[in-house]
C-alpha cells in the first residue's frame, strides 16, 4: 500500500510537470475504467473521452500545486471527478440522475471537495475563455505575436525575424504594447 | 527603475525574480503608496501568470488529445508503472483565479518556466529518411514471397540501395503523384519508386519540381495505371487555411503508414516563409511529402521539415506551392485532381482508410 502511494506521489509530480510517460501511464490505467463505467450509464466513447480529458485537466490543475496531496488513488480521485462532471452534465440536458450513483458511492459522494474541485475548475476555464476572447479581439500582429511567445514558446529573437523587426528590443517593446492593449480588453471582458 | 513607465518589464521582472534588492524594496514601497499603481501592477501580474498558465494548460491539452489518438491505434498496453519518471522540472504554484494585492508581502518565489528556457536557434531538418539495406532487402523477399503467392505480377523491385524515402500522395488518379522536392534529391537521382500498401512497386519519373518551395510532381510509368477505382475522394485545396484549424496527416516514418495528428500553429512557416505553414504535430524522418489533410478531407499543405529536436514544429509546404508549380509546367495540361472532397461527413478511421490507397512511400535510388 505504501509503494502505491509513493508510485502516486512520483506519477502526479511528473504530470504537474507535463510528463508525457505519466500522463500516459494515468490515461492508459484510468480511461478504459471511465469508458466502461459511463458506457454503462447509457453515455457514448466520445462523451467518455470529453469527459476523461475535463477531469484530467482538473486532476494537472490541482498538482500544480506544490503541497497538494492526493488523499485517495489516482483511480478513484478520477472515476469521482468523471462521476460528478457527468452528472453535471446530465442535470443541464435535464436528464433524470437518479440512476446514476449507487449506494456505496453515494457516501462517497457527500464529500464535498470534488464539487468544489469542479466548480475551481470551471472558474478557471471561464477565466482562460475571457483571456482568449480578449486575444482573439486584439488584432494582428499582436495576437500572432503573443501567441508565438506565449503558446510556442517562441524566443524574442525568432519573433523578431518571424515578424519583420530589426531586433529583439523592437520585438520586445510591441510585445508591451499588445500585452498593454491585452490589458484593457481582458479586464473590459471580465467586468462584462 | 522607473516602474510606471516600465509596469510590463517591472512586472515580468519581479515573476521572474530577477528584480534588484533596492529595486523591490522601491517597488514595495510604491504599491503601498500610490495605489493606482497597485491596481494596474496587480492587473499585469494577473495577466501575465493567467497568459502562461493558459498555455501550459493547452499544451497540456494537446498531450492528452496526443496520447487519446496514440491510445486509440495502439492494441497492446505496455506494462503499467515500469517506467522511471524524472521529476527535475521546476513547477510553479499555479496563480490563483483572483491574485490579492497584497503581492510582495509574500516570500513564495514564481518561475516562469516557459519563457526562460527558451531554445534561440531554431533548426531546420527536412523529413526524408536515408534507409538500411537490410530492411528494403527484407521487404523485398517478403514480396517476392507475396508474388508467389499471389500469383501476380509484380514489376520487380530494384536493385540498387535506396538512397532515400519519403512520402507521396496521388495528385490524380492516372498516376500523377506529388511529394517533396528533397525526397527525389532535387532530381538527381538514378530511379524513384512507389511502395504501395500492397507493397507493390512501381517505378516513376519526375514531371517538375521546384527546390525553392520543395515541391515535385512525378508521375508513374506503367501505362493504363491507376491508384484506384474512380476519383480521388479528397480535393487539393489552394486557400490559405486558418490559425488552429485541425488536420491530420498518413506517412511512412517506417515501413508501415503512420498517422498523426494536430493543428495549424502559425499561418507562415520556416522564418516567415509564407509559402508554409507551421504546424503542432509530431512528424518524422520518412514523412516528407506527405499530405496535411484538414478536418474536411481537403489537402492543404505537404510535409517538408521538422525543427529542432526537442521543439514539437512541424513544417509544410503549402499547396499554393503546388498550384504554382503546376501553372508553369505546361506539359502536364490535364490533370484531374480532386475538387470536391468526398469525405467531410466520414469518420476519421473511415478517412484514413480511404487515404491508404493514395499514400504511399517513395524510394528513391542512387548508385
Amino acid at each position: 500500500m505504501v509503494s502505491s502511494i509513493n508510485t502516486d506521489q512520483q506519477i502526479l509530480t511528473a504530470l504537474a510537470a507535463g510528463d508525457r510517460v505519466a500522463t500516459a501511464q494515468i490515461y492508459r490505467v484510468n480511461h478504459p475504467i471511465v469508458n466502461g463505467w459511463l458506457i454503462k450509464k447509457g453515455g457514448t466513447s466520445e462523451d467518455a473521452a470529453d469527459i476523461f480529458q475535463e477531469a484530467m485537466v482538473v486532476l494537472y490543475n490541482k498538482v500544480q500545486d506544490e503541497n497538494f496531496r492526493l488523499t485517495c488513488s489516482i483511480n478513484t480521485y478520477l472515476l469521482s471527478i468523471c462521476k460528478h462532471l457527468w452528472l453535471k452534465k446530465l442535470q443541464k440536458l435535464h436528464k433524470d440522475p437518479v440512476s446514476l450513483f449507487d449506494n456505496i458511492e453515494d457516501t462517497e459522494m457527500g464529500n464535498g471537495s470534488y464539487n468544489e474541485d469542479i466548480n475551481v475548475h470551471k472558474e478557471r476555464e471561464l477565466h482562460y475563455e475571457q483571456l482568449n476572447n480578449a486575444l482573439d479581439q486584439i488584432g494582428e500582429p499582436c495576437r500572432s505575436l503573443l501567441k508565438s511567445y506565449y503558446h510556442q514558446d517562441k524566443s524574442m529573437q525568432q519573433i523578431a525575424k518571424d515578424f519583420g523587426y530589426t531586433n529583439p528590443e523592437n520585438a520586445k517593446n510591441q510585445k508591451y504594447k499588445c500585452l498593454t492593449r491585452l490589458r484593457k480588453l481582458f479586464y473590459n471582458e471580465q467586468a462584462k | 527603475m522607473p516602474f510606471v513607465n516600465k509596469i510590463w518589464e517591472t512586472a515580468e521582472a519581479y515573476l521572474n525574480g530577477t528584480l534588484s534588492e533596492s529595486d523591490s524594496v522601491a517597488l514595495k514601497n510604491l504599491l503601498n503608496t500610490d495605489l493606482k499603481f497597485a491596481n494596474e501592477f496587480n492587473e499585469c501580474i494577473n495577466l501575465l501568470n493567467s497568459l502562461a498558465d493558459s498555455a501550459k494548460q493547452q499544451k497540456f491539452r494537446n498531450l492528452l488529445q496526443d496520447i487519446e489518438a496514440e491510445n486509440n491505434k495502439e492494441t497492446k498496453i505496455k506494462s503499467l508503472f515500469t517506467r522511471i519518471i524524472s521529476i527535475t522540472k521546476p513547477y510553479r504554484k499555479t496563480a490563483a483565479v483572483a491574485a490579492t494585492v497584497a503581492l510582495l508581502t509574500s516570500t513564495i518565489t514564481y518561475w516562469i518556466v516557459t519563457p526562460s528556457i527558451k531554445k534561440n536557434n531554431s533548426q531546420y531538418n527536412i523529413i526524408s529518411r536515408e534507409v538500411e539495406h537490410i530492411k528494403t532487402e527484407q521487404k523485398n523477399q517478403k514480396i517476392a514471397i507475396d508474388s508467389i503467392n499471389k500469383k501476380t505480377t509484380l514489376q520487380p523491385a530494384p536493385p540498387s540501395s535506396v538512397k532515400y524515402t519519403g512520402t507521396g500522395f496521388a495528385l490524380s488518379n492516372d498516376g500523377y503523384f506529388v511529394t517533396a522536392s528533397h525526397v527525389i534529391n532535387n532530381g538527381k537521382f538514378d530511379s524513384v519508386y512507389i511502395q504501395n500498401q500492397e507493397g507493390e512497386y512501381f517505378k516513376a519519373s519526375l514531371v517538375a519540381h521546384d527546390e525553392k518551395t520543395d515541391v515535385a510532381i512525378l508521375k508513374v510509368d506503367k501505362k493504363n495505371f491507376h491508384f484506384s477505382k474512380g476519383d480521388l475522394p479528397y480535393a487539393i485545396i489552394n486557400n490559405k487555411a486558418n490559425l488552429g484549424s485541425q488536420i491530420f496527416t498518413l506517412g511512412f516514418p517506417k515501413d508501415e503508414e503512420v498517422y498523426s495528428e494536430g493543428y495549424i500553429s502559425s499561418k507562415n512557416g520556416f522564418e516567415g516563409n509564407e509559402m508554409q505553414y507551421t504546424l503542432e504535430l509530431p512528424a518524422q524522418h520518412g514523412q516528407s511529402g506527405a499530405p496535411v489533410i484538414d478536418a474536411n478531407g481537403n489537402i492543404i499543405a505537404l510535409l517538408t521539415a521538422i525543427g529542432m529536436q526537442g521543439e514539437s514544429n512541424t513544417y509544410a509546404v503549402s499547396t499554393k506551392a503546388l498550384f504554382d508549380l503546376l501553372e508553369n509546367t505546361p506539359k502536364i495540361n490535364k490533370i484531374h485532381f480532386g475538387k470536391t472532397t468526398k469525405f467531410s461527413k466520414l469518420s476519421r478511421e473511415q478517412q484514413i482508410e480511404k487515404m491508404e490507397t493514395y499514400t504511399f512511400s517513395v524510394k528513391v535510388y542512387k548508385k
